[in-house]
């Protein structure tokens, strides 16, 4: 369907599974698309240790989702939070039309709004 | 008459080239593209006649009166009303909200309202609204292959049900609901009854019946502009019936006070109407009558009985609502299952899944080769859940669709 990169982690994503030990866990959907994904992280407080998800979706949301999972270890949360939309949508492998904008923005919204800290923002 | 369906050269965007190649547009049920004619009213309509309406006493401001209320007659002979029957509003959603906000508010708690669970959300959501002072929503429940349920029906109609409000084609399913024989049994009842047109008065012949109290439709899904749509009413109905929106327009005479309001249907158009829009659909209209609607409908069957043979071919094509072209419109909602899902087992495994594509992937895919499909949940939530789906694509047809968009649409598919 997509382009052979995007369907092999479609069909073999490599953090597609639940966390015990999780610090943080994020539970995403969206209504319109039926999406619902679940993030586990597991943190210092400032770095992401690990991060893996459950869920289900279209193949742009999962496999975007996979690889926000595996980029985001070792890096900082506020780091990760931080980057733009537009580069964020620019580093996924395939291009995309703005109709599926909201599916490869799904694991970076859903992250803003889980590690949003009380009283900030 | 038009000699030959899906024939596209009355309708310019069909000109249009995206990478290189025609379009085909199948999302009809969604909105419908313009033909030249309408167009033409339109710009002619601004060159020639534009005056504010009922309003002024000058010839050009007759000329743009006389040329709104012909759109009206028009309109109205085209469904077998009187042009008296016919309010011009935004839309089916517009008409229904219509509804609600006036022979909804009279509606006190422990009454009912009998929809069914195959509606677009116009047909529920002005409803779902008259629950918080206590009307009760009952929803008529469909068969496995998307038919509704009659005896369903009959049995959540109630004593307190005050209003019925039906669909009268499925925007999903396609399922034609028997709304004569429907509107026999609400009136039976004593119930008003009211047919959500959207769907039907674009794509089959449609006489408004002495069981309707009140029909909605869209002029955007019949070849009309956007912003423009109807409802119908009878006229005594309507006479009862208080304001929607008050204003300009809408009254014979204001004090500090008090005001006496116009008679029907200028009652209910409150402000500047959508001359424009009245025009442009009344000029659809012209361009549908020319065809004939015994027509439209019969190539509608037509499409949708061979792209339903050719689905029925394809192994991982799933469709939904009744399989007998008869009894549905040129619909087509459907998922394609995905046989090239792979998921670890706990041996650690590769095993297959039998599960879809999302609805929203197999419209990228199609998109990449120019054939136009909605996808997701399409105004229809809880059919969705119903039917224990996230959502489907949507292929949909009308008079300009032809043999070669099926052709294009099954190709396509097929390369999934």
């Amino acid at each position: 369907m997509y382009s052979d990169e995007v369907m092999d982690r479609y069909q073999n994503p490599v953090k597609n599974s639940k966390m015990e030990d999780y610090d943080i866990k994020i539970d995403e959907a969206s209504t319109t698309c039926g999406d619902k994904i679940i993030l586990y992280i597991k943190t210092d407080g400032e770095r992401i240790k690990d991060m893996t998800w459950q869920g289900e979706g279209c193949i742009l949301s999962i496999v975007s989702t996979d690889l926000f999972c595996e980029n985001s270890v070792g890096k900082e949360i506020n780091g990760i939070k931080e980057q733009d939309d537009l580069s964020f949508i620019e580093s996924f492998p395939v291009k995309i039309s703005p109709g599926r904008i909201n599916c490869v923005m799904l694991p970076l919204r859903a992250f803003r709004r889980g590690t949003r800290q009380p009283g900030r923002e | 008459m038009i000699n030959t369906y899906g024939n596209k050269d009355d309708f310019p965007i069909f000109n249009k080239r995206v990478n290189g190649k025609r379009i085909i547009y199948l999302d009809s049920t969604a909105t419908t593209q313009k033909p030249r004619q309408v167009l033409d009213a339109i710009i002619g309509y601004y060159e020639g006649s534009n005056a504010n309406v009922h309003r002024s006493v000058y010839k050009l401001a007759d000329e743009a009166t006389e040329v709104y209320e012909r759109s009206r007659k028009n309109i109205g002979d085209f469904i077998g009303s009187r042009e008296n029957e016919i309010v011009f509003t935004r839309n089916t959603t517009e008409s229904l909200n219509l509804l609600s906000y006036t022979v909804g508010e009279s509606l006190k708690k422990g009454d009912r309202i009998l929809i069914t669970s195959m509606e677009h959300h116009s047909n529920i959501l002005p409803w779902m609204r008259l629950e918080e002072r206590g009307v009760i929503l009952d929803y008529v429940g469909l068969d496995e292959m998307g038919h509704l349920d009659l005896e369903d029906l009959k049995s959540k109609l109630k004593r307190e049900t005050r209003i019925v409000s039906v669909a009268h084609q499925s925007n999903v399913l396609g399922t034609i609901n028997p709304i004569e024989e429907i509107g026999k049994i609400a009136k039976d009842n004593g119930s008003i009854f009211i047919v959500d047109a959207a769907q039907s008065v674009p794509h089959m012949p449609f006489r408004i019946r002495e069981e309707y109290d009140f029909v909605a439709f869209s002029g955007h899904k019949m070849l009309g502009p956007m912003g423009i749509g109807v409802l119908y009413g009878k006229y005594n109905l309507l006479e009862e019936m208080p304001p929607f929106n008050r204003g300009g327009e809408m009254i014979k005479d204001v004090d500090f006070h008090n005001a006496i309001f116009e008679d029907p249907p200028i009652k209910f158009e409150a402000g500047t109407p959508n001359v424009e829009g009245a025009v442009g659909l009344s000029a659809a209209v012209d361009y549908l009558k020319n065809i004939g609607m015994e027509e439209v409908r019969r190539h509608e069957r037509y499409l949708t009985s061979i792209t339903l043979k050719s689905l029925d071919g394809m192994k991982n094509v799933k469709y939904y609502g009744p399989r007998d072209p008869d009894e549905r419109g040129g619909v087509i909602a459907f998922n394609v299952k995905d046989t090239t899902n792979l998921k670890k087992d706990l041996e650690g495994r590769n095993i297959k899944v039998d599960r879809l594509y999302h609805s929203h992937d197999i419209a990228t895919f199609l998109d990449d080769r120019n054939v136009y499909v909605r996808s997701g949940h399409h105004c229809a939530e809880p059919l969705m859940r119903t039917l224990n789906i996230t959502g489907t694509a949507r292929a949909s047809f009308y008079v300009y669709n032809g043999d070669d968009d099926v052709e294009a649409f099954i190709s396509s598919l097929s390369e999934i």
